[in-house]
């Protein structure tokens, strides 16, 4: 929730502060992954790291939806929106992410009309009031966007429009984490668990990861306290020897989330074989397309598409970031070649992406005064 | 919004792309649709069938102009 006093007082968490640095085991090292770019984003506007004890470390997971789009979707985007009388609609982030052949924004000064919506409702209302143009929705996001998506699909066929289509590239949570934590890569104790997505999906799905891996688990909102409330239940159950699935969001989130949005998920979209991740490589059963009963309303099958992979630059470390192997400001190319203005990587893009939450908020500069002291 | 639109930009993040969603209050409901009210008074057409039925002074979880969870009548935060 955002606009809200009390879970930004700073009284509250220098309380919570100290309540998390007591339940730290002397000696050990935790590592707790927020999955969420959202996350990511209150814990470097608000500086939440500096309220944790040193051997809690925040890492940043690949719950971004722009930064997992690989580079050969945008070109797909691009190749779409040059078809004749194409309008191509997509959400504000999109417009910069580069592709091979440069960003959504690169491809309107080219003579391509790829316009910013706030809904996918609002690429429906372009298509009423355009019948000779064909609207396309560049849906992007995991599982708190695309109940939106669905549901202009449903509108879309009720009311019987025909000049409308969606460009899938909607995202799972679950497959994610899976692929993490078997990533050799990277040792994890215990994950922030995405609020919003959760209030969709429920806390269900996720229990899983301490039954199976040992690791806690809470689902947590976006006030800088609900993420220190998140640390100090996470560091309470290493403390008493539990590994649960706890939901710290409960305002929000409900155990079994939004049964509602649940089947119009399942009756509007069916699961892809393989969906390419950026960073993370193909993911089986992680990226959601069109159901065959809504096949005439899938971008993919109405227009002809490259579908080529294309590599990431080389000298973008995106992937590592995303894993959380890297911190962006380890990045060969961070704050220099690649900022938020003239973006190499995805991570850059959208200001949820780590790199650019980062760079935005200065803490880049603080860990780089760290180094310059320890050498 | 209709006074000021949402948008990708650093200070707030993405409302879509970073799984932010905004509690709203519901003001006046149009068949699936709910015209909605934010804190500073900013309105937005949202659709409602993800939540059922609403009524004026419900408060709604809004994500990409879609109430995807009904929240309780305390003030935000509870």
């Amino acid at each position: 929730m955002r606009f809200v006093d009390e879970f930004r007082d700073p009284e509250l968490a220098q309380v919570l502060s100290r309540e998390i640095t007591a339940l730290c085991e002397p000696g050990r090292h935790y590592k707790v992954m927020e999955v969420c770019g959202g996350h990511t984003h209150t814990i470097y506007r608000y500086g939440v790291q500096d309220h944790l004890p040193d051997n809690i470390e925040l890492v940043h997971g690949p719950g971004c939806p722009v930064c997992v789009i690989p580079m050969g979707r945008v070109d797909d985007g691009i190749a779409i929106a040059e078809h004749d009388g194409v309008i191509l609609t997509c959400f504000g982030d999109m417009m910069r992410v580069p592709g091979g052949r440069g960003s959504f924004l690169d491809s309107n000064a080219r003579g391509t009309d790829i316009r910013m919506v706030y809904s996918p409702l609002d690429a429906l209302r372009i298509a009423r009031a355009n019948p000779d143009r064909q609207v396309v929705f560049y849906a992007i996001g995991f599982e708190t966007t695309a109940p939106s998506t669905a549901l202009t699909v449903l509108r879309a066929a009720a009311d019987g429009i025909e000049n409308f289509s969606v460009f899938c590239n909607h995202v799972t949570i679950i497959p994610a984490i899976k692929a993490i934590l078997d990533s050799p890569d990277l040792r994890l104790d215990a994950f922030i668990g995405p609020g919003h997505v959760s209030t969709v999906i429920g806390c269900r799905p996720y229990e899983w990861i301490p039954r199976d891996f040992g690791m806690p688990l809470v689902c947590a909102g976006f006030e800088p306290l609900d993420l220190l409330q998140s640390v100090y239940m996470i560091m309470k159950q290493f403390a008493e020897g539990r590994a649960e699935v706890e939901n710290q969001y409960a305002r929000v989130v409900h155990y079994d989330g939004n049964p509602v949005a649940l089947k119009v998920l399942a009756d509007v979209f069916a699961l892809r074989p393989f969906f390419e991740w950026r960073g993370l490589g193909s993911i089986a059963h992680s990226a959601l397309q069109l159901a065959p009963k809504y096949a005439k309303y899938d971008a993919e099958l109405r227009f002809e598409l490259p579908g080529v992979r294309v590599a990431d630059p080389k000298a973008c470390q995106c992937g590592e970031v995303l894993k959380g192997v890297l911190k962006p400001w380890e990045c060969k190319v961070f704050g220099t070649a690649c900022t938020p203005e003239t973006p190499i990587g995805t991570c850059m893009v959208s200001s949820e992406g780590a790199c650019a939450a980062y760079y935005n908020y200065g803490q880049y500069a603080k860990q780089r005064l760290t180094l310059e002291v320890l050498q | 919004m209709t006074s000021e639109p949402a948008t990708c930009e650093v200070t707030e993040g993405c409302i879509t792309c970073g799984d932010v969603a905004v509690p709203l209050v519901v003001v006046q409901t149009r068949g699936f649709d709910a015209q909605c009210r934010d804190e500073k008074g900013r309105t937005e057409l949202v659709a409602t069938e993800l939540v059922g039925d609403v009524q004026p002074g419900d408060r709604v979880l809004v994500h990409a102009g879609v109430a995807i969870e009904r929240l309780s009548a305390a003030p935000a935060g509870g």
